[in-house]
């Protein structure tokens, strides 16, 4: 039984910090219809944000976790302009969008090996909180652990709440049901895009400092983003809950395969899942009904 | 629109052929200016996980052959190093190894340190007759397979079955373990060696092996095998892979409330180690193939030191030997010729700074090279003693 709830407590936190990652392919997602692949690699440069604020900066943990969110937020407003924009003003098929994605995601990643200062070695954070975890009778719960778990649902009810309640979340709804009927019904689409890139990238930054706390930095963090890519359509890519509730539910059939049937088999069955759900639930669990999903 | 898009692309194209060609033209522009050189390939990461071993390695290679060539070279020629990154993966080893022996045109090769690397690429080196001289591949078929030894593959360090066997003797012999656990790359060739010659030692020595849990190269969270170790509560867990995931594993295994006692390879050694998780690996033992403190390394401990301002690490030492071996054995060929010299690494005997290496002409591995079973104590890599297995 203790080893039950110790693979739940487990499951959850991979779990959570998955669905921090996945909101992010989400948001793009609801808005412009194209999987932004350069997602992992904002996540990665949150990672080296959080570091160098941390670390060289020595600034106090709660600042550098929003100076690095901050710089992360602008990262991916850089890329929108960069690789996206020119994209969307040319009408390009979604299809040069993934494109463009994939190929600035291999851009940063090897950005950050090309600058001396920074290059391919591993890069330890400071210690923030205590590596002793809390311990109920058998059951050991990490310090860092609960703080992500605490974090990732804050972020995630916020985001919810801007969604549901605000005016600018109306806007945001109204373009993902139909861009051009927004635009002409007098929304600044323009304006919902650099929002959703500057929402998307500050999740990314905390998701990045999070992910270095817990497993160091390196340059091939970004990689770790295909899981909640996974998690994101397992879900239903588009929907804020869908993607929290599918990178949940991912964290725990991992860690329950890998805990009662074997280690070996757990991306198998990760895998199989993912293509078990695009047959039978092609919009996900909790996603709205759409054509491509590429 | 379009017609802009496609001269703009042909601009590219051109200006990428240029640069592309440039690079490509450089090092024989080098050889045609300087005849009397000695080209020696090396290959290993000069990014992705393994970097930091692969540039030590380099820079170990470059600053061995200046001194060479201070004193005058070898076969009154200097050496010249030509050096590529495999990023630690085997399809790019091949890749390196096809350039160095072709095109390049070396008389050997150095590297790669890993064996998931140096097996895929004896291929190329019989089709080549370029012999290679790997770092710190331990897994046996880098140098046998089928019984039959690789003609043109080498290496100077000690193999997995050594390792492994070490690591349960010891584990068996002086730390009275009677139960242990593996978790182990399933992935990689070294972790999979290391794992099967444990396993079969351990249990010849009278322990049981209570569970074996594997991951995937890539991996960062171990908890659920972790969780899954704990309950069968093994007094020592057996380790076998590289350090960022030791680092990882053994902090999350501390998180979790295991206190076995953590066992590993020559993977573990580095000084990134001690700063991800110096209090999760204290008091954890591991097979190295050198003293850290023995008198035969500190002179090279301290140019390399002098020159770089790091220290060096593990592979530094490993690729110090093979330079040796590589530089006696163009002295007894007499000639930069890469079959001849193939030959003559087959009969090597000198003593390097990390043992006495005496090449097995069935094996071309360095019979009967001891090993050395360090302590982390305080972050720090404390010798216990000499090992063999038996």
């Amino acid at each position: 039984m203790t080893q039950f709830f110790q693979q739940l407590i487990n499951g959850l936190s991979i779990g959570s910090v998955y669905a921090l990652m996945a909101v992010g392919y989400s948001l793009v997602y609801s808005i412009m219809n194209f999987s932004n692949f350069a997602h992992g690699g904002v996540i990665m440069f949150g990672a080296y944000f959080g570091y160098f604020f941390l670390k060289l900066l020595k600034f106090p943990f709660p600042l550098a976790f929003i100076t690095s969110a901050v710089c992360t937020a602008i990262l991916a407003l850089i890329i929108e302009r960069a690789a996206y924009k020119p994209l969307r003003e040319r009408k390009a098929p979604f299809l040069y969008f993934i494109i463009s994605a994939m190929g600035t995601s291999i851009f940063l990643e090897n950005l950050i090996i090309a600058i001396p200062a920074i290059g391919p070695t591993f890069r330890t954070y400071p210690e923030v909180f205590s590596k002793h975890p809390f311990k109920i009778g058998e059951l050991a719960i990490g310090r860092l652990d609960i703080m992500m778990f605490i974090v990732s649902a804050i972020c995630l009810v916020l985001l919810i709440y801007i969604i549901d309640y605000t005016k600018i979340g109306k806007a945001i709804q109204a373009t993902s049901y139909n861009i051009k009927a927004s635009a002409l019904m007098g929304v600044n689409t323009d304006f919902i895009i650099v929002a959703i890139f500057l929402m998307g990238g500050f999740l990314a930054g905390i998701a990045g400092v999070l992910f270095g706390m817990k497993y160091t930095v390196y340059p091939q963090i970004g990689g770790i983003t295909i899981k909640s890519f996974i998690a994101a359509v397992f879900g239903g890519l588009g929907s804020l809950p869908g993607a929290v509730v599918g990178s949940i539910l991912l964290g725990i059939i991992e860690t329950f395969t890998s805990g009662y049937i074997s280690s070996q088999y757990r991306d198998l069955i990760a895998f199989v899942l993912l293509i078990a759900v695009l047959v039978f639930r092609p919009m996900g669990l909790m996603g709205k009904v759409t054509e491509d999903k590429a | 629109m379009k017609r802009k898009v496609i001269v703009l692309s042909l601009v590219c194209l051109f200006v990428l052929s240029l640069v592309l060609t440039g690079c490509a033209s450089k090092p024989q522009q080098s050889a045609s200016n300087e005849p009397e050189v000695i080209k020696v390939g090396w290959m290993g990461s000069l990014t992705g996980d393994q970097a930091v071993w692969g540039q030590c390695e380099f820079n170990t290679v470059k600053m061995l052959f200046e001194e060479i060539n201070a004193k005058g070279g070898v076969l009154g020629k200097n050496l010249e190093a030509i050096g590529y990154d495999t990023k630690g993966d085997p399809q790019e080893a091949v890749n390196v190894a096809k350039r160095l022996a072709t095109q390049d045109k070396v008389v050997a090769i150095l590297g790669p340190n890993a064996s998931g690397n140096a097996i895929p690429i004896a291929p190329v080196l019989e089709q080549a007759k370029v012999p290679d001289i790997a770092t710190v591949a331990t897994n046996p078929k880098v140098t046998v397979l089928d019984g039959k030894v690789k003609p043109y593959n080498f290496r100077v360090c000690f193999i997995d079955p050594y390792q492994g066997a070490v690591a349960a003797g010891y584990a068996a012999d002086v730390l009275k373990a009677k139960k242990a656990a593996v978790l182990y790359d399933v992935g990689d060739d070294y972790s999979q060696g290391l794992k099967e010659f444990f396993e079969e030692f351990f249990i010849k020595k009278g322990g049981e092996i209570v569970a074996r849990e594997g991951f995937k190269t890539g991996d960062v969270d171990f908890r659920p095998q972790l969780s899954k170790i704990k309950a069968a509560n093994p007094e020592v867990i057996f380790m076998p892979y590289f350090f960022k995931e030791v680092a990882l594993s053994a902090n999350q295994a501390r998180e979790l409330g295991i206190d076995a006692v953590l066992m590993g390879g020559d993977g573990w050694p580095s000084e990134q180690l001690i700063s991800m998780a110096k209090e999760a690996v204290e008091g954890s033992y591991f097979v190295n193939h050198l003293d850290y403190e023995d008198p035969e390394v500190q002179d090279f401990k301290a140019r390399y030191k002098a020159k770089y301002g790091k220290d060096v690490e593990l592979n530094g030492y490993l690729v110090h030997d093979a330079v040796l071996m590589l530089e006696d054995g163009l002295k007894r060929a007499g000639e930069a010729n890469s079959e001849k010299l193939a030959q003559a690494l087959e009969t090597t005997d000198i003593k390097g700074i990390t043992g006495k290496i005496k090449i097995g002409k069935d094996t071309h591995n360095p019979e009967g090279k001891d090993a050395a079973i360090l302590k982390i104590i305080d972050g720090n890599y404390v010798f216990q003693q000499k090992f063999a297995a038996e």
